[in-house]
Formats: structure tokens, C-alpha cells, sequence
């Protein structure tokens, strides 16, 4: 099908876009790759810890993104939801799969940098409001000690259990508990001030 | 553990999914019967979405965007564009289909579809993997929880996704939703989430993270509207592939 002038597709909401990839746009797709394959790719990276593997990962997820879009439902999840939970499941399967074991680097969470700030008119609504609610989460996660990110890390990028966790950074199982739930309430107590 | 005392030291834990195994158990025993801690398991479960947004930032290479764009366009090609829309067809006509028709109209399909092989063959025979020469059908019972409740998970041929289609299953009260998981080797999956109206009719694509033929077999339970980590209430239909 041929592109349509008038159509500014980076301008579409996620919704609208989801709608022409039911009806076979490509530049439909082509416009969310633009608007989330960054936020994939760092995901899938910061799980596999491999660029080659991660690229497999996030074009395999727009691809599944292409094949099921009739089965989105706005009301019941936003996109970006949808997608990292996707990203997240297939990356950390891939690691199990390769078995091994997480380096030292990976336990870092992104920094609060004025390079990650907000950019503004950068494209539609729901763009901008996840810019501003990275800033928000990167900030709250910044403001945990480093012994709370690192579990923290270890649970949510791979996928690693509390004995687990423990085993890996060789932590009293009780302690590595503590760390994750304190973890947690900060998070909460951070982001839901903010909100 | 007595269900009366809360689990709230373990309730963020179970939302990022992070605890052991018997930990998940008690918890989950406990979520089955207590509001309370369903509403702060809600309340983790959202802040666990927002965390992906905290990974390091990093620009992936040109060739994955062109990567996919040649993938999509190789799949409107002629020869796997006729598999498409065929199982298109399939998931559309299940989508349009009054709840009436139910499971009766899926099995009508599935015999259409596997007495036709030959043709489906000749149909797909340019294509370039290798395919199963039939669709895979897992039927699923009801357990006492809902005797009468009945299911079947159609796989695709290539075993990567399929459609769970359910009847008889009874309407839940709006903060519960029914809820598929696929298991292996005792793992479970969340296979998505459902509601099913008057007639306890639904149809529900199937994604996973391998494919669905590699499971050993599927259960559906009733959790909190959304979903949850793990299987916390009532199972009310399994069945093994």
C-alpha cells in the first residue's frame, strides 16, 4: 500500500497507530519502533547484557507487536506496559536459556543525567508523559543506597529469586528480603508523592 | 500460615515475582482470601511496570528497525500471506461469532480444517519452514470449581501462539478476572487474562514467551481483575497437551 501524504504517522497516538497495524500500515510500525525502540532495546540490553541478543529481542518484539495488535486493548493496559512485559519475558528466557550468570555491571540502573531529561515537542501525549515518568522513576530509583538498586536489579532485570539473589551476592537470605521490601516501599512512597 | 495475618512484608517481593517457592504459595493462599492485600498487590504490580523505564538508556543500530520492516514485508508476500489470512480468518470469525455458537462452532472448524488438509498442503506447500501437518487441540475440563465449564486451546501450526476458546464458565464479579497459564515442568506462565459474559463464553488469543506446543499442559484460574504473578484462586479448567 502506498504512503499517504497528509499522514504525519510519528504524530498519531499509540492508539491510532495500533489500529492501522491491524490494517497492515507498515509506517504504522515503523512510526512506534521510532517512538519505543529505544526504551525495548535498553530493556532487552540491560537483561541480556549482549547487543547482538538484545537486537534479536527487540525486533522480535515489534514483530509480535505486528502479528497481535488486533489483540491490544487500550483499556486494559497502555502500550508501553504490554511491551516491556513482553520484553522483559522474552529477554530474561533467553538469559535462562544461556544460563549465565549476571555480570557486575548489570546491576546498574540508568543516571539521572541532564541528557535524560524531557525533551519537549518531541511527539505526541503519551511521548511526552513517558519521558517525564522516566525522569520520576529514575530519580526515585536513584535515591536508593546501592545495596537496594543491586537487589533490586538482580529480582527485576533477571528474573532472580530471593535464595538466588542471596547465593549471587553472597547475603544472608534474610537480608537480601529486607533490602528488596525496604527497596520497594521507597518506591512507592517516592513515586506516589510525586503522582 | 494463618490466613488472618497479612503478608504485607512479602506482598512487593511477589510482585516482582522474586520469591521462592513456598513463600509464593503462602502468599498466594493468603491473596485468595484477603482484599486488602489484593489492593496493595495492585498497587506493587503498577510500580513494578514502571521499573523497565529505569534501564540505561541505550541506541539499538539501525539494522534492527530495517531488520523488521524487511520481516513484515516478506510476510505480505504471496506465499505466507495465504497462511496469514487463513488464520486470521480463524481468529476473526471466533471474534464475530455469538457466544451461542461457542465450543460447537470451533470443533466445526477444527474437523473442516483437518479434513481439508490436503489442500491446506497444496495451499502452503511454497512456503519456506517446514509446518506440522495439523493443528494441535488441547481440550481442557472443568474442575469441581465449575463442573460444567468446558475449553480448547487451538495451537498454530508453526506452535507459536493459538486461541483459547472457553463456554460455560461462570460470570465473575468485575474486580475478578479469569486467568490462563501455561505450564512446564511445573512453571507457570501467565497466558493472559479474560472475562466471560452471560453465556461463560470467550475467545482469547494466545501468546508466550516459547512456543505453545512446548508446554506440558494449561490451567485457568479466577484471580484479581488484571491478572497475577502466579495462580492464587480457583483453578476451573486444565487440561494437558
Amino acid at each position: 500500500m502506498p504512503p499517504d501524504p497528509e499522514i504525519d504517522f510519528a504524530k498519531l497516538s499509540d492508539e491510532a497507530l495500533m489500529r492501522l497495524i491491524v490494517m497492515r500500515r507498515s509506517e504504522a510500525l515503523g512510526a512506534l519502533y521510532d517512538r519505543y525502540g529505544r526504551l525495548v532495546f535498553s530493556l532487552a540490553l540491560q537483561v541480556v547484557r549482549d547487543r547482538e541478543t538484545a537486537e534479536e529481542v527487540a525486533q522480535d518484539v515489534f514483530y509480535q507487536l505486528w502479528q497481535n495488535a488486533a489483540t491490544f486493548r487500550p483499556e486494559q493496559a497502555k502500550l508501553t506496559t504490554w511491551m516491556t512485559s513482553i520484553t522483559r519475558y522474552r529477554a530474561i528466557d533467553v538469559l535462562r536459556k544461556r544460563r549465565s550468570r549476571p555480570e557486575k555491571d548489570s546491576l546498574e540502573w540508568a543516571e539521572v543525567s541532564p541528557s535524560s531529561l524531557p525533551r519537549s515537542g518531541d511527539g505526541p501525549e503519551e511521548l511526552a508523559d513517558l519521558l517525564l515518568q522516566q525522569q520520576r522513576v529514575r530519580l526515585a530509583v536513584a535515591s536508593l543506597s546501592p545495596d537496594q538498586q543491586a537487589v533490586l536489579s538482580l529480582a527485576y532485570f533477571q528474573g532472580l529469586s530471593h535464595s538466588e539473589i542471596a547465593e549471587q551476592l553472597n547475603q544472608p537470605l534474610g537480608t537480601v528480603k529486607t533490602r528488596i521490601r525496604l527497596a520497594m516501599q521507597r518506591l512507592r512512597e517516592l513515586l506516589k508523592e510525586d503522582s | 500460615m494463618d490466613l488472618q495475618e497479612h503478608v504485607n512484608d512479602l506482598i512487593a517481593a511477589y510482585a516482582l515475582n522474586c520469591l521462592d517457592d513456598t513463600d509464593t504459595v503462602q502468599v498466594a493462599e493468603h491473596l485468595a482470601a484477603c482484599a486488602l492485600c489484593r489492593d496493595e498487590l495492585r498497587d506493587y504490580q503498577a510500580l513494578v511496570e514502571l521499573l523497565p523505564l529505569a534501564a540505561p538508556d541505550a541506541d539499538p543500530p539501525a539494522r534492527v528497525k530495517q531488520g523488521l520492516m524487511d520481516r513484515i514485508q516478506a510476510e505480505t508476500s504471496p506465499t505466507v500471506q495465504a497462511k496469514s489470512s487463513a488464520w486470521e480468518r480463524l481468529g476473526n470469525f471466533f471474534r464475530v461469532t455469538s457466544p451461542t455458537w461457542g465450543l460447537a462452532s470451533l470443533s466445526l472448524v477444527v474437523v473442516l480444517l483437518v479434513s481439508n488438509i490436503f489442500l491446506w498442503r497444496q495451499f502452503t506447500r511454497l512456503e519456506v519452514a517446514p509446518q506440522p501437518d495439523s493443528l494441535q487441540v488441547v481440550n481442557l475440563t472443568g474442575t469441581d470449581a465449575a463442573p460444567d465449564a468446558t475449553g480448547m486451546i487451538v495451537i498454530s501450526l508453526d506452535g507459536d501462539h493459538g486461541t483459547l476458546v472457553v463456554d460455560r464458565l461462570p460470570q465473575l464479579d468485575p474486580q475478578l478476572q479469569y486467568q490462563l497459564w501455561l505450564i512446564e515442568e511445573g512453571n507457570r506462565t501467565d497466558g493472559g487474562v479474560f472475562s466471560v459474559g452471560h453465556g461463560g463464553y470467550a475467545s482469547l488469543w494466545v501468546d508466550s514467551p516459547i512456543p505453545l506446543a512446548d508446554y506440558d499442559a494449561f490451567g485457568i484460574t479466577v484471580e484479581p481483575a488484571g491478572g497475577s504473578p502466579g495462580p492464587t484462586g480457583d483453578k476451573v479448567l486444565g487440561g494437558n497437551l
